[in-house]
């Protein structure tokens, strides 16, 4: 499982990017599902079921994007690039934000990863109140089984890094 | 029946609807609101309903394409709430096998209330689906795709084939017909979509070991597609809507996924008019029969002329209908007779046995394969296989 700064592993190749100012993505709601799935269908076409997995891509990455979307930006772009290695697809969004929000993300990812982690989906699911980005994040683990990571790109600028093995995936 | 749009700001995008006579509430398209009030309507409906059935209510989110965690979690809390205060009520969740998350994602809440539960629709779709659609019938497509192709090749040009454009071909069962149209014709794109996945599994092993790419094999129920509205220049759909009970709800999925100006295409039988000589008689009496056969089956295998009534009840202009007759002298007579060979398997051998015909009915039945099969291989004999090939425009 791919853990190393990105520099390290030259082998993902860059499939698309789309860059855009914060302010902008942030203006209409429904950018995250007009992205989402536009990129997911544009990268399905050679996965042995496009169909499916534009399906399922597009559900990860539209949760990623509302999860940033609810981010407290400080201006500046957000970056979306999606890589792939394999059968695996690589999500990496880049953003500006707060060291307060840095800090709630890296804590966030983290925890996502416990091996608590099913246990901590159900309880979130039954719970009353509204779900949070911690559970949206959760739900990328347990539903899809993604790999989460935090990279700091400068003081101020996240990139989150979201592996999705979903490529080998056919009915 | 009660159907409640969604509101404004992701309108026309869902449909929430509830049917009291199956006791079934229903979601349908994709759900991505930005906070839960703009679910209020939906949500409503879903406690209504609950509040109305008796024993179960049926969730059916079988054409759920997506849903955020937001509208997952708001429609969850009603159900999960509400089998804590109604226990006398199940609840039935209703997913699909072509949507990749709903069943591993409806499935999780189960684990928190038992009283919920999740079926994967995944059963017979179209009547005849058991004889047709196992292993058995794969030879028999080879065959005839090889032989219908020779017409088919100089066909499609005139119902929109050409070089560059997107399409379908929808019910593609082993795939050959795309690998030859993608050789032939160089579209930019084809997604090849069947229900079959052991069809499926041998296109894929078929491109895959000759080396074939830029064909999107796809799963799925073409009575009720994942495919977007408006995407492709030309839909086909070959030898298929003969096998539905319902080909116009088929006809309807072929139309909402074809663009606007562009054309579907589809190839249908009449069984009754297959024909050969010497031993004329002893031919037409069996593929009457094969015409009944299929009916008692729930499927009209004489739908070829009807191609033009079904596509202009569909909504589509500029109706195209030709016929061409597949024959032995089309190739090798040798093809033609393995594929009667085939069909009086599976007729006289599977389909009339599972009717209950008596034997000395099944008898008569398979001379008149043999029959076509003696004309078929005959030096002066002749033996042909109608076809009926019809396009209409979608509406710009
Ligand atoms: C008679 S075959 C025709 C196959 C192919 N078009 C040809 O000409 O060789 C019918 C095909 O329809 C497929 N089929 C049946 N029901 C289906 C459904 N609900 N959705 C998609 N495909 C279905 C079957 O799996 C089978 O491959």
């Amino acid at each position: 499982m791919p853990t190393k700064d990105a520099n390290a592993e030259p082998s993902f190749r860059t499939m698309i990017q789309v860059d855009m100012e914060i302010v902008s993505f942030l203006s209409n709601w429904a950018h995250c599902d007009y992205i989402s799935s536009y990129l997911a269908r544009t990268i399905s076409h050679n996965r042995p079921d496009s169909v499916l997995f534009s399906n399922l891509f597009s559900s990860a990455l539209n949760e990623l994007l509302e999860v940033t979307f609810r981010t407290r930006h400080s201006g500046g772009a957000l970056e979306c690039r999606l890589s792939r290695l394999g059968e695996t697809d690589r999500i990496e969004l880049t953003f500006a934000c707060s060291r307060e929000e840095h800090t709630f993300l890296e804590d966030a990812i983290a925890r996502v990863q416990g091996a608590d982690r099913q246990a901590r989906y159900l309880s979130s699911l039954s719970g009353d109140v509204a779900p949070s980005r911690d559970m949206m994040l959760l739900e990328l683990t347990v539903n899809y089984n993604a790999t989460l990571r935090l990279e700091e790109v400068d003081a101020d600028t996240v990139t989150i890094v979201v592996d999705l093995p979903l490529g080998g995936l056919a009915n | 029946m009660t159907a409640h749009p969604a509101p404004s700001s992701i309108s026309g995008r869902f449909k929430a609807h509830f049917d009291l006579n199956n006791q079934e509430f229903s979601l349908a398209g994709s759900v991505r609101p930005q906070t839960i009030d703009e679910l209020a309507p939906s949500l409503g409906l879903l406690k209504e309903s609950i509040e109305s059935v008796r024993g179960v209510l049926y969730i059916n989110v079988r054409r759920l394409a997506q849903m955020n965690n937001t509208a997952f979690h708001a429609f969850s809390r009603v159900i999960i709430d509400a089998c804590r205060v109604r226990p006398d009520l199940r609840f039935v969740v209703i997913t699909s096998s072509v949507v990749g998350w709903t069943t591993r994602k409806f499935g999780r809440l189960s684990k928190i209330e038992p009283g919920i539960t999740v079926e994967e629709y995944d059963s017979e779709f179209y009547p005849g689906q058991s004889f047709l659609e196992e292993g058995g019938f794969i030879p028999i497509l080879r065959t005839q795709t090889k032989m219908t192709w020779r017409h088919e090749r100089s066909i499609l040009p005139r119902h929109g084939m050409r070089p560059g454009i997107v399409m379908a071909d929808i019910c593609c069962g082993i795939g050959d017909f795309a690998v030859l149209v993608q050789k032939e014709f160089e579209p930019s794109r084809i997604v090849a979509l069947d229900h079959s996945k052991s069809s499926l599994a041998y296109a894929r092993n078929v491109a895959s070991e000759f080396d074939i790419t830029g064909i999107e094999y796809t799963y799925g129920d073409a009575s009720e597609m994942l495919l977007d509205d408006d995407q492709f220049d030309l839909v086909t759909c070959r030898h298929s809507l003969q096998i539905f009970n319902r080909p116009a709800q088929i006809l309807k999925e072929l139309f909402r996924i074809c663009k606007p100006g562009g054309r579907v295409y589809i190839t249908n039988e009449k069984n009754s008019h297959c024909l050969g000589e010497p031993r004329g008689e002893s031919i037409r009496w069996t593929y009457n029969e094969v015409a009944k056969l299929f009916e008692h089956f729930d499927m009209d295998v004489e739908l070829g002329p009807k191609s033009r009534r079904y596509l202009a009840d569909a909504g589509f202009d500029d109706i195209r209908v030709e016929q061409f007759m597949v024959t032995n002298l089309d190739g090798d007579p040798k093809d033609f007779a393995d594929m009667i060979a085939a069909w009086e398997d599976v007729y006289a051998g599977d389909m009339a046995v599972k009717r209950g015909d008596s034997s000395e009915f099944i008898k008569q039945f398979r001379q008149g394969f043999k029959d076509h099969i003696s004309a078929a291989l005959h030096p002066k004999g002749y033996a042909g296989w109608p076809i009926w090939a019809a396009s209409g425009q979608k509406p710009l």
